[in-house]
C-alpha cells in the first residue's frame, strides 16, 4: 500500500510538470513558430548539430561497442569506465573539460584553428559537447544490442565463408538493427537536450536549450515558456520513435 | 582427414586439454560423452571458431591450426540450428551455398524444399535442423561438423535425416565429426568413436572397441555397460587351459589365462593384465541365462537366482543374484517369457572368457 502510494506520488512528481508545461505554453509555443525566427532558427540548429554529433557517435562507437561486447582483451574494464565518465560529471565540468582541449590557446584548439577550423563559439562546439556527453549513451546501447546477438550467428556464417566484416554486416547488423537504431534515438534525444556543456562552448549561435535559458534570464517565464513548451513537445519524437522500435523488438532465438 | 594432435583450447573457464585423435578422410567419427565434456568445445576449435592455446589441427592434410574459420573448408550444425532469423528459409540455405543448383538440390534431398515459403521464425526445432544441415551441405564442404544434429527431430523424421546425411557424406567423401549423447547413433553411424570427458579424450577408436575394450571403468559405465566388477587379477601358469580350445590361439599373442576374484565370483579370461586390482567389464548380451547349465562351452558359470526384471520394449534385463554379486543379462523379451523367469528363478548364468575385458 505505501509502496503503491510512494509510487503512484513518484509518477505524478515527474508527469506533471511536463503536462502543465505543455498544457500552459504548449499551443503559444506552436504558435509562436510561424512568427518567431530566433526560436525556428535555434530548433533547426539543435536539429542539425544533434543529428552530425549522432552520425559522428554511430560511426565511431558501434565498432567500440562491438569491441566491447564480443572481445576480452586487457584493459576493456578501464575502456568501459573512461566511457561510462562523460555520463556521471556535471555537464558545466564537461564543457570546461572541452573548452580545456579545443580552445584557442590549447595545442588541439590551436591547431584546429591553425586549419581554419574554429570551434569555441560555433556549431562545431555545439556538435563537439553533444558528442561527448550522448555518444556513451549509444556507445552503451549498442553494446548491450550486440551481446544479445548469440556470437554463434557469427560463427555460423563464419564457416559458411564470411570474412569477419562480412560476418558482421550481413549477420551482426541485422540482428541488432533495432536495439542499435533505439540508441541512437537516445543519443540523439540526449544531445538536443544538452544545455551544460553546450554554454560554456557556444552560447552563440543557440540551440533551443540555451535559447529557453536565455529567454527566462532575459525576460523571465512568461518568455520563455512558449520556448520550453515547444521543446518539450519535440521530445514526444524520440519517444514515440522509441516506443515503436521497443514495441516491435522481439528476441534473437535461434 | 581430422587429425587433432594435443589440441588444446580455453572456452571461458572451460579448458580443452590435450585432445589426440584422427578420423581419416572420408570417415565418419562420432564424439561421444556426458554434457559439459567439451564436444561443442572441441567442435568449435576444429570450426576455428575457439581458437587452438596448443597443439596442432590437421584438416585434410594441411596444417589449419591457425586458419581462420571461412578458410578451413568445413561447415557447422549446431544443436540449436541457429538459422539466420532475418533471412528466409530458402536464403538461409544459399547461405555460403557452393551454387544455387546445390542448394536446391540438398534442400530438396532433406525435405527442406517444403519450408521454404516460411518464415524461419514459425519452423519447430525439427524443421530448424533440417534447414540448417541443408544449408552446411549446401557449402559442399569438405568437413562436416556436426553437433547433436538430430536430437530436435521426431524418431520416424530422424532415420530418414540420418540415412540421409550418411548417404551424402559417403556420395561426396566427407569427412565428417559428429557429436552425440547416443551410443546406438554412434555406433550406427561412426568408423571412428572418442570418447570426451572433462575436456580430455579418455579413448577413441572404432565404436565397438569402445563399447567392447573400454580402457577405464568410467568408460565401461558411461558406455553402458552393465556389469563392471571390482576385484583383482591372477595370472595362471597354465598356458594352453582347456576353456582356450576352439578360440584363435590368443597365447601365442601373448595373453595369459588369467583369474580373476571379485567377492565370491571367480571369473576366467585371458588378457595381458598384470597381476593388480582391477575391473572386468562384461557386456550383458554375452550372458546366456539358462535354467539348467548349459552344455556350451562356456568357460565361466554360476548358479543364481532372478532378482529382479526389466523389460524394455523386445529386450528385458535380467539381474542374476550369484552369492551376492548381481550380473545382469539380456534377453530377448520373448525368450525371457518363454523360459518363464520371475524374481526367485534358479538360472545358470555363463559367459565365454573371451567376452569379459580387463581394465
Amino acid at each position: 500500500m505505501l509502496a503503491a502510494l510512494a509510487s503512484s506520488l513518484l509518477l505524478l512528481f515527474l508527469a506533471v510538470p511536463i503536462g502543465k508545461l505543455i498544457g500552459s505554453g504548449g499551443v503559444a509555443g506552436v504558435r509562436q513558430l510561424a512568427t518567431d525566427a530566433e526560436l525556428r532558427g535555434a530548433l533547426g540548429l539543435t536539429a542539425l548539430t544533434a543529428t552530425a554529433a549522432t552520425v559522428l557517435g554511430v560511426l565511431g562507437g558501434t565498432p567500440l561497442a562491438w569491441l566491447l561486447a564480443r572481445r576480452s582483451f586487457r584493459g576493456r574494464a578501464v575502456l568501459s569506465a573512461v566511457l561510462d565518465l562523460p555520463l556521471l560529471i556535471p555537464h558545466p565540468v564537461a564543457g570546461i573539460a572541452l573548452l580545456l582541449l579545443l580552445g584557442r590557446e590549447s595545442a588541439v584548439g590551436g591547431a584546429l584553428l591553425a586549419a581554419g577550423l574554429r570551434v569555441v563559439g560555433t556549431p562545431l562546439g555545439i556538435v563537439a559537447a553533444m558528442l561527448f556527453v550522448a555518444a556513451p549513451l549509444f556507445i552503451s546501447g549498442a553494446r548491450e544490442a550486440f551481446a544479445r546477438v548469440d556470437p554463434r550467428y557469427e560463427a555460423v556464417a563464419r564457416t559458411l565463408g564470411d570474412q569477419p566484416l562480412q560476418a558482421f554486416l550481413r549477420i551482426t547488423l541485422p540482428l541488432s538493427r533495432r536495439g542499435l537504431i533505439a540508441s541512437a534515438v537516445v543519443m540523439w534525444a540526449r544531445a538536443v537536450s544538452e544545455f551544460g556543456a553546450i554554454v560554456v562552448l557556444t552560447y552563440n549561435p543557440k540551440v533551443a536549450s540555451v535559447l529557453s535559458y536565455d529567454r527566462f534570464t532575459s525576460f523571465g517565464l512568461r518568455e520563455a515558456l512558449p520556448v520550453a513548451a515547444v521543446l518539450a513537445v519535440l521530445a514526444l519524437i524520440p519517444l514515440t520513435a522509441l516506443r515503436t522500435l521497443r514495441g516491435g523488438e522481439d528476441g534473437v532465438g535461434t | 582427414m581430422i587429425d587433432c594432435r594435443s589440441l588444446s583450447a580455453r572456452h571461458g573457464s572451460f579448458q580443452l586439454a590435450d585432445v589426440s585423435f584422427t578420423v581419416p578422410d572420408g570417415r565418419y567419427g562420432v564424439v561421444i560423452g556426458p554434457a559439459g565434456s567439451g564436444k561443442t568445445t572441441l567442435l568449435e576449435t576444429i570450426a576455428g571458431i575457439v581458437p587452438a592455446t596448443a597443439g596442432k589441427l590437421w584438416l585434410r592434410g594441411h596444417d589449419a591450426t591457425a586458419l581462420a574459420p571461412e578458410r578451413r573448408d568445413l561447415a557447422l550444425v549446431y544443436q540449436h540450428a541457429f538459422l539466420f532469423p532475418h533471412l528466409s528459409v530458402a536464403a538461409n540455405i544459399g547461405y555460403g551455398a557452393a551454387s544455387g543448383d546445390m542448394a536446391q538440390e540438398v534442400a530438396r534431398r532433406f525435405g527442406a524444399d517444403a519450408l521454404t515459403s516460411r518464415p524461419v521464425r514459425a519452423l519447430s526445432g525439427g524443421e530448424r535442423q533440417i534447414v540448417a544441415l541443408a544449408r552446411a551441405f549446401a557449402r559442399r564442404p569438405s568437413v562436416l561438423l556436426l553437433d547433436e544434429p538430430f536430437g530436435a527431430l521426431d524418431p520416424r523424421r530422424r532415420t530418414v535425416v540420418r540415412r540421409e546425411v550418411r548417404a551424402l557424406h559417403r556420395e561426396w567423401g566427407l569427412t565428417t565429426l559428429q557429436v552425440t549423447h547416443d551410443f546406438t547413433e554412434a555406433g550406427l553411424l561412426g568408423d571412428v568413436a572418442i570418447l570426451l570427458d572433462e575436456g580430455r579424450a579418455l579413448q577413441s577408436g572404432t565404436p565397438d572397441e569402445l563399447f567392447r575394450r573400454p580402457a577405464t571403468p568410467y568408460i565401461a559405465e558411461f558406455l553402458g555397460a552393465e556389469n563392471v566388477l571390482a576385484g583383482t587379477v591372477r595370472v595362471l601358469e597354465d598356458r594352453a587351459p582347456d576353456w582356450l580350445a576352439g578360440e584363435p590361439s590368443p597365447v601365442a599373442r601373448g595373453y595369459r589365462a588369467i583369474e580373476f576374484t571379485s567377492g565370491s565370483l571367480v571369473i576366467y579370461t585371458i588378457g595381458d593384465f598384470p597381476e593388480r586390482a582391477g575391473y572386468a567389464v562384461i557386456r550383458a548380451e554375452e550372458i546366456v541365462l539358462s535354467p539348467e547349465p548349459p552344455s556350451g562351452s562356456a568357460r565361466n558359470r554360476f548358479r543364481g537366482v532372478v532378482s529382479e526384471l526389466a523389460t524394455l520394449g523386445a529386450l528385458t534385463r535380467v539381474t542374476v543374484d550369484v552369492g551376492g554379486v548381481p550380473l545382469v543379462a539380456s534377453l530377448t523379451t520373448r525368450s525371457a517369457k518363454e523360459l518363464a523367469f520371475v524374481v526367485g528363478t534358479p538360472v545358470t548364468a555363463s559367459f565365454k572368457a573371451m567376452a569379459v575385458h580387463l581394465c
